[in-house]
């Protein structure tokens, strides 16, 4: 059934997807049934219909032909702008998982960030549940991100505030702080990666501070890689998501923040989620502690430490010759796979000679510049038997596509013309010089070693030259 | 790529440890240290092609070059190091006896000054067991200055350096290997790449008497390696920390396996089929 609120778009849809996922799945899975649920804004089909297979759901979208698609599979739908949901409208548990950008309609007010939460409170009753995503306006997704938010041109940036709405929390603390000041108690807050519309890993602030610190860092760089693969970015997202993590900033700079919160006097619904979500659901296993492979060869070569750059290629290729680095995590001697699902690759080496070149890395081998080259040499660094015998078949890893490393692309394509060119310089004085002398060599062997006549007429012309000289310092 | 890459047999030991051609190596692609030196891996006066590697011994050196603009400065260790992995074994019953005294030395283009008798007293004066002076070509064939030496004891050569490919004396580092390995000390008046490699090779060092000094030799430097390297001077030096510090100065723990080194000098099997022509030893 639907009921149009007032400030509903007719003959327009949303133009970016919905929020949804595996793992928003989990978390609204685990809402308990028999409770009233409000899910504002748009979610995917998927998630809002297992959720109303188990409880009573009612959606809120601004999009007429939307709303039409929702009530057409029986969905009880609200169609308008959130301003105009009346008193009259509570739920036991309010789902906002796309975040509170996409609640007002072109009609009437534009409600900013506080507003909208409060608006959103208003809709929940006494002992009610938020479950909340907040977009981190300075998360990795958006620092990579060539284009700039407030710039957007899609048909739903009629006002694209980016940054610059200050009503809207920064950091998790004054998420948690603005939530308070709203009388709402925040029971779970979770960071997410790598995206806020359809994360593939959620860890609390705790998790991360606990450890495995740097297992959560490669686990992370891992979600980003995946969600990244030929992406264009402006620099490589994988590694400021695992530093962030490993310095203590993962909550401070991970794309999303997923926050439960609810009204006094007692949460209606309790809640229990795990510290750890990753892929569709909790962590099933322990991670495997150690570090990422990849940045431990990438901060080696760095370093140019020869000694443990071979000892972490020989390692690698011995325990697990088919696996990429960016999926390996080494603790002491021991390679473990990250992900398991990864399928495995051939060109493992040649993939990370790749890294090597297209990121701009220093490394042990500075005048290896073509591909081929670098890979023969690592192949020798690892200790495997025979050269590598020609270009190796792959194809390069699907990495983000930066534009940090097209620079650098760039300049070192810069250095390697002007070098060439002054060795084609070189060579050809070079060239000069032997020229000449090859010249002054083969008089020398006609004149040693040609026929008599030829030997007299050219002493003969020898004689007279002098004779001639002579002739012309006594004038 | 450059004459300086044969000095001493460099190329052939290399080669040899590759599995290649010891008689004929083939063109190195890039410049390789031919002595231990303070500044970045490349002789006096080496025409440098830019891009291409300069193949230093030691991961310090390779800062240093850095830092002088050579941005492809590869650590590869000392090819005296390579020639330790392969090198037959000392016969046996293995004997020391006595030092093994480097003089410093010139060379074409600048002669050593300062007084060889001298320095022959203050040899004697310090070391207890037999001594062999050990002459680089430039002194030897110096018929004057090598009488001096002979007064005192007995004098080697380990041969020719080379020069532009000929006349290289290509078992030159075996037979440097050779004679270190039958003394129990190695010493000079400089700390130069013979003191580095006789510690390599098991001997004690030792750096003392007078200094002496090259035609124009800018004296500065040879005042900071006595500053820098203070652990490798004196005529007893404390035997640990000199080790430590010579090992390091040769690149000890940098070596490439043959099939890395291969790959760095350029010495893979399509190139060797398409360069052919062998380089003159």
């Amino acid at each position: 059934m639907i009921r149009l609120i007032g400030g509903e778009m007719p003959g327009w849809r949303e133009d970016r997807p919905p929020a949804g996922g595996a793992l928003y799945g989990y978390l609204a899975d685990q809402l308990p049934a028999g409770t009233s649920v409000l899910v504002a804004g748009p979610h995917e089909h998927a998630l809002i219909e297992s959720l109303a297979a188990r409880t009573a759901v009612t959606c809120l979208v601004r999009s007429q032909p939307e709303a039409d698609e929702l009530a057409a599979s029986g969905l009880d739908v609200l169609c308008g702008t959130l301003a105009k949901l009346t008193d009259a409208d509570r739920w036991d548990v309010v789902v906002a998982l796309d975040g509170l950008g996409r609640l007002c309609s072109v009609e009437g007010p534009q409600y900013d960030w506080a507003e909208c939460l409060r608006a959103l409170k208003r809709a929940l009753r006494p002992g009610g549940t938020l479950l909340l995503a907040v977009e981190n306006e300075l998360g990795v997704h958006r620092l990579v991100d060539p284009a700039v938010a407030t710039a957007a041109q899609t048909d739903d940036a009629w006002r694209p505030m980016g940054e610059f709405d200050d009503s809207k929390p920064g950091t998790p603390g004054r998420l948690a702080e603005a939530l308070v000041s709203e009388g709402l108690a925040v029971d779970w807050l979770g960071a997410a990666w790598p995206f806020p519309g359809s994360p593939t890993m959620i860890a609390t602030p705790g998790a991360l501070r606990d450890g495995p610190v740097d297992a959560l860092g490669a686990a992370v760089a891992g979600a980003v890689a995946s969600s990244y693969e030929k992406r264009n970015a402006l620099s490589d997202p994988r590694r400021l998501a695992a530093a962030a993590v490993r310095g203590g900033l993962g909550p401070e700079l991970a794309a999303a923040w997923l926050v439960i919160a609810h009204l006094a006097p007692r949460p209606a619904v309790a809640l229990q989620l795990p510290p750890v979500l990753i892929g569709d659901g909790p962590l099933a296993r322990t991670l495997p502690p150690g570090r990422l492979l990849e940045e431990l060869l990438l901060a080696a070569c760095l370093r140019h430490d020869l000694p443990t750059a071979r000892r972490l290629l020989s390692g690698w290729l011995a325990a697990l010759p088919d696996v990429a680095p960016g999926n390996v995590v080494v603790d002491g001697e021991t390679y473990t796979k990250l992900d398991p699902s990864v399928p495995p690759r051939a060109d493992v080496l040649r993939g990370f000679a790749t890294t090597l070149l297209t990121g701009g890395y220093a490394h042990p081998w500075p005048a290896a510049t073509d591909l081929r080259t670098l890979t023969a040499i690592l192949h020798g660094a690892a200790g495997l038997p025979g050269d590598v015998p020609a270009i190796p078949p792959g194809e390069d890893p699907p990495v983000p596509d930066t534009r940090r490393e097209h620079e650098e692309q760039v300049r070192t394509l810069r250095r390697l013309l002007a070098e060439a060119d002054a060795r084609a310089q070189q060579y050809e004085r070079d060239l000069a010089k032997r020229d000449a002398e090859l010249t002054k060599a083969r008089v020398q062997i006609a004149a040693f070693g040609g026929t008599f006549g030829y030997r007299v007429a050219k002493l003969g012309y020898g004689v007279a030259r002098k004779a001639r000289n002579r002739l012309k310092k006594r004038a | 790529m450059h004459h300086a890459n044969h000095f001493y047999g460099h190329a052939h030991v290399l080669a040899e440890y590759c599995g290649l051609d010891a008689e004929h190596p083939p063109r190195i692609d890039g410049y390789v240290q031919h002595g231990w030196n303070v500044v970045d891996g490349l002789g006096i006066g080496t025409p440098y092609m830019p891009g291409r590697p300069i193949f230093v011994w030691s991961e310090q050196t390779r800062r240093r070059a850095w830092s002088m603009g050579r941005r492809q400065a590869t650590v590869i260790g000392a090819p005296f190091l390579y020639l330790l992995r392969f090198a037959p074994p000392p016969p046996e019953p293995v004997t020391r006896a006595g030092t093994i005294w480097y003089p410093f030395h010139g060379w074409e283009s600048q002669r050593v000054k300062g007084s060889h008798g001298r320095l022959v007293d203050e040899i004697m004066a310090t070391e207890t067991g037999p001594v062999t002076f050990c002459l680089y070509w430039n002194e030897y064939r110096n018929d004057r200055v090598r009488a001096e030496y002979e007064q005192a004891g007995r004098v080697v050569c380990h041969g020719y350096r080379g020069f532009q490919f000929r006349d290289t004396d290509t078992r030159f580092l075996h037979n440097q290997l050779g004679e270190l390995r039958r003394h129990v000390r190695v010493a000079s008046n400089r700390l130069s790449s013979a003191v580095l490699y006789g510690v390599a090779a098991g001997c004690e060092p030792a750096v003392y008497g007078d200094p002496m000094h090259l035609e124009r030799e800018d004296l500065a430097t040879a005042e900071r390696i006595r500053r820098q390297w203070p652990e490798l001077h004196g005529r007893h030096p404390e035997s640990e920390p000199a080790r430590r510090s010579a090992l390091a100065e040769l690149g000890d723990g940098y070596l490439a396996s043959p099939a890395e080194l291969r790959a760095m000098l350029g010495w893979t099997p399509d190139r060797l089929a398409a360069e052919r022509v062998a380089v003159p030893a």
